[in-house]
């Protein structure tokens, strides 16, 4: 190859002879990076896609301008930060081997069906552009949830790009394509412009909450200019220092997964806020859909304010007052409002009628007939807002406030993991002989009945009506979600238990006197099995799967010729 | 309780041929950063006692640059990866490696930031410039052309740093297309630039090797020796391993170094 080849546009085939392919790397933690810019005929548009074939559909795209650019620019005048959430178009290609999914915390799993953009909005004059402002935004769209380390990316990222443009870029994304794959448990150094960060990747056998500091010998401490503290947290505290003493309305809110709309006075503020909800019941996973910032230019606008059903089960962040009117059907909304101080504390929203939302300009507060469930912890506000007042750092307050959220989800979810369990067989209900036994039915009633002994009063300080929390949880896409990654997993044991014992089982022997179609029967459900197996990576004991396969071959090996050819063939 | 400090994973013991021992000697006593026998005695007896403090977990940035394909890429594989590509690929802004010594018997890393030679890359190298700690300055022996530009290359790296502070080195490679009679009239040159520069001199082959793992051996013991003298000095104050927090209430990190540019490339 000539080396002057590649000036104008160093295409990727001679990465793509590499062995790995191209982008493989990058597409583990991006889908593509855009940048969206205001066209003055065109409004809107993508100026720039890397990788440059990746494939976003057209709806995709539209989806992407929209989001990327403030409801209303005057407003953000500098640099803007915010997320927002978009539905994938249908038909698209599933993250094929997905083991970070398997590996991972629940919470942040890789999204199937939506991808998160991350972006970094720049407004300011200029001059010599028609409009008199430069206004552009650098876009990562992304499937994985690690909201602090894109936007930190970004804080690197975006403010170089914006100077020296598509090189820039084209070299980021090539550094991202050398990072080592997300791997849960893992520390990983990514090197990015010229610096390295470094993060751990929580892992799903992290203990919640457990205190993250490990004493280590020093050795084994790789240096790093950069250490992110986290990839997804947010400043709690500053996401909700508007409303902390309906904190526990807005748990349940969130665990209930009810229809809900977070108005705020920029981007920045309702998609935190809306992802710190999210954040709040981990970890339980949030189930429901959720958009940390919407617009009426989105698909799903007229699906989401249409008036002749009930809303459905969805979190919006929205910027733009004219949703008042738009949402107006909703039952919770919570409008917050540029922060005010009452004296040294910010002034506290307050629990309104939904009667009252009007007109435009309604006041910051709660709009709801929801009646929490549970009492207030007067403590807790009590301790934050003293926290306020003696000017206690930020992140300490968040983390006074991330540690009660999690042990009000443990308190929670504890009784529901503990009868959960009581449904599984016992293992040596297993045997090799039977297909393996099933995790008996959930029975809301019984697991309520097991409150008495051991419901969350063991765990919570709390009064109130857990039962009818329960009752309500019960019919939310949150249980449901809850249930079924539960039961998939318990069923997985099983199935790994059951491959256990057939590999220790005498197969060779009680195949002795049997016929040949029960042979071949027994062939069949076996590489099924391991079929399946390998598909869901199950984890069962080393050695296993390779001998069964082995077994499988042996045993085809005693049957009539033509019977092994046809066996062998498929 | 509010620095979220994640557990780190164990990493992999240093492989056994990247354990410095004794100091690696020049190539050239000409043009040598410097021709003491060993390491610094006030070093040795510090790693002995275990008095290194943080330079345990110590990194050294080291970036690599000079023109377009005269085997910078080929010189970092053929020591990260023991292995030469005769095929060129012209690198994408920026390739980095980490490469893991122990030197005196303390872990010690040098970040490997190889960057594109390409004219289309060169307003966003300088991004990639800051903080280093090592200048590796390659030309193709070859080539008089790529040693005449190194000087161009050694000012756009200083400008992004300290210039005292930096540890330079000036490497020819493609030593083995080179014959003794042309090799010798290009390394006269290349010596007196070494010296103007304060420079020391390596010639190298990536395709056979020849002196690649001897280069970047003195290129790890002297940025260690460099680092430990820097950090026995300063002795206490602020710890070396002392950790930079990004959160989005804090700017950007390089927003206290940078000065503005125009657009450069279009």
């Amino acid at each position: 190859m000539d080396p002057l080849d590649g000036f104008g546009s160093p295409g990727r085939e001679a990465a793509a002879a590499d062995s790995r392919s191209a982008w493989s790397r990058f597409s583990s933690w991006l889908e593509c990076v855009c940048v969206v810019t205001f066209d003055l005929e065109l409004g809107q548009a993508i100026e720039l896609v890397y990788p440059q074939d990746v494939k976003l559909t057209e709806k995709e795209k539209t989806s992407i301008c929209y989001l990327s650019f403030p409801d209303s620019y005057s407003g953000c005048l500098g640099d803007t930060q915010f997320t927002f959430r978009l539905r994938q178009s249908v038909g698209r290609q599933g993250f094929k081997d997905d083991v970070y999914n398997r590996d991972a915390p629940v919470t942040l799993q890789r999204e199937t069906a939506h991808f998160f953009g991350y972006v970094y909005f720049r407004q300011v004059k200029d001059v010599s552009i028609k409009r008199g402002y430069f206004q552009k935004s650098l876009v990562l769209v992304s499937r994985l949830p690690f909201t602090h380390l894109f936007h930190s990316m970004l804080q690197i990222i975006a403010p170089e790009f914006f100077e020296k443009l598509e090189p820039f870029l084209e070299a980021v994304c090539n550094e991202i394509d050398q990072w080592p794959p997300p791997s849960p448990g893992q520390t990983l150094n990514l090197p990015i412009v010229g610096t390295v960060l470094q993060i751990r990747i929580p892992s799903k056998s992290d203990k919640p909450g457990g205190s993250p500091v490990r004493q280590m010998t020093k050795e084994n401490l790789l240096p790093a200019p950069t250490l992110l503290p986290t990839l997804h947290e947010l400043d709690l505290f500053r996401c909700f220092q508007l409303v902390l003493i309906h904190l526990q309305m807005l748990w349940e809110l969130a665990l209930l997964g009810e229809p809900l709309v977070i108005m705020a006075p920029s981007p920045t503020v309702c998609s935190e806020t809306v992802l710190a909800l999210i954040s709040a019941i981990s970890p339980l996973k949030f189930c429901c859909d959720f958009r940390p910032y919407f617009t009426i230019h989105d698909c799903e606008f007229r699906e989401y304010t249409t008036r002749t059903q009930a809303p459905p089960n969805v979190v919006l962040g929205v910027t733009n007052p004219f949703f008042i009117k738009a949402f107006q059907n909703w039952p919770h909304i919570v409008r917050l409002g540029e922060i005010k101080m009452a004296g040294d504390l910010p002034k506290q929203v307050k629990v309104k009628k939904l009667s009252k939302l009007k007109t435009l300009d309604t006041k910051p507060g709660i709009y709801t007939a929801y009646k929490p469930f549970l009492h207030k912890d007067k403590i807790l506000i009590k301790r934050l807002l003293k926290g306020i007042q003696r000017k206690r750092p930020s992140e300490a307050q968040s983390a006074i406030l991330r540690r009660h959220l999690l042990e009000l989800t443990q308190s929670f979810i504890i009784p529901l993991e503990r009868y959960m369990a009581s449904l599984m067989p016992l293992q040596r209900s297993v045997t090799p002989w039977k297909t393996p036994p099933q995790v008996r039915p959930f029975s809301q009633e019984e697991f309520l009945s097991t409150l008495d002994h051991t419901g969350p009063q063991l765990t919570s300080m709390l009064r109130g009506d857990w039962m009818g929390l329960y009752r309500k949880f019960f019919r939310s896409p949150n249980f449901d979600g809850w249930y079924r990654q539960r039961h998939r997993e318990m069923t997985q044991k099983l199935e790994s238990l059951h491959l256990e014992t057939i590999c220790d089982a005498d197969l060779l022997g009680w195949t002795k006197d049997k016929s040949e179609v029960e042979i071949v029967d027994l062939i069949l459900k076996l590489r099924e099995k391991l079929v399946r197996a390998r598909r869901q990576h199950l984890q069962v004991k080393d050695g296993v799967l390779d001998k069964l396969d082995a077994f499988i071959s042996s045993i085809v090996g005693s049957l009539p010729e033509d019977l092994q050819s046809v066996l062998n063939a498929r | 309780m509010s620095l979220r400090v994640p557990t780190m994973s164990v990493f992999p013991p240093v492989r056994q041929d990247r354990v410095i021992a004794q100091l690696p000697q020049a190539f050239r006593k000409e043009a040598a950063f410097h021709i003491t026998e060993d390491f610094n005695n006030k070093v040795r007896s510090a790693c002995q006692e275990r008095r290194t403090g943080t330079v345990g977990f110590k990194i050294s940035k080291v970036i690599v640059v000079g023109d377009l394909a005269v085997g910078k890429t080929c010189l970092i594989n053929r020591f990260c990866k023991d292995a030469f590509d005769k095929n060129y690929k012209a690198t994408i802004g920026v390739d980095f490696e980490m490469e893991r010594f122990e030197v005196l018997g303390v872990p010690f890393s040098l970040q490997l930031w190889d960057t594109a030679g390409q004219e289309r890359f060169k307003c966003i190298a300088s991004t990639y410039y800051r903080g280093a700690q090592v200048v590796i300055i390659v030309f193709d022996v070859n080539d008089i052309a790529s040693l005449s530009h190194a000087r161009q290359w050694l000012e756009d790296a200083l400008k992004e740093n300290d210039p005292t502070s930096v540890q330079l080195f000036l490497v020819g490679t493609k030593k083995d297309m080179s014959s003794p009679a042309q090799y010798s009239r290009i390394e006269q040159d290349a010596l007196k630039l070494a010296n103007e520069i304060h420079a020391e001199y390596w010639a190298v082959s990536s395709l056979t090797g020849e002196n690649v793992k001897e280069f970047f051996f003195r290129v790890a013991a002297l940025a260690f020796e460099t680092n430990v003298l820097a950090e026995l000095e300063k002795s206490g104050s602020r710890q070396i391993g002392d950790v930079v927090r990004i959160n989005s209430t804090s700017s950007n990190p390089y927003a206290t170094t940078k000065k503005k540019q125009g657009n450069c490339c279009q």
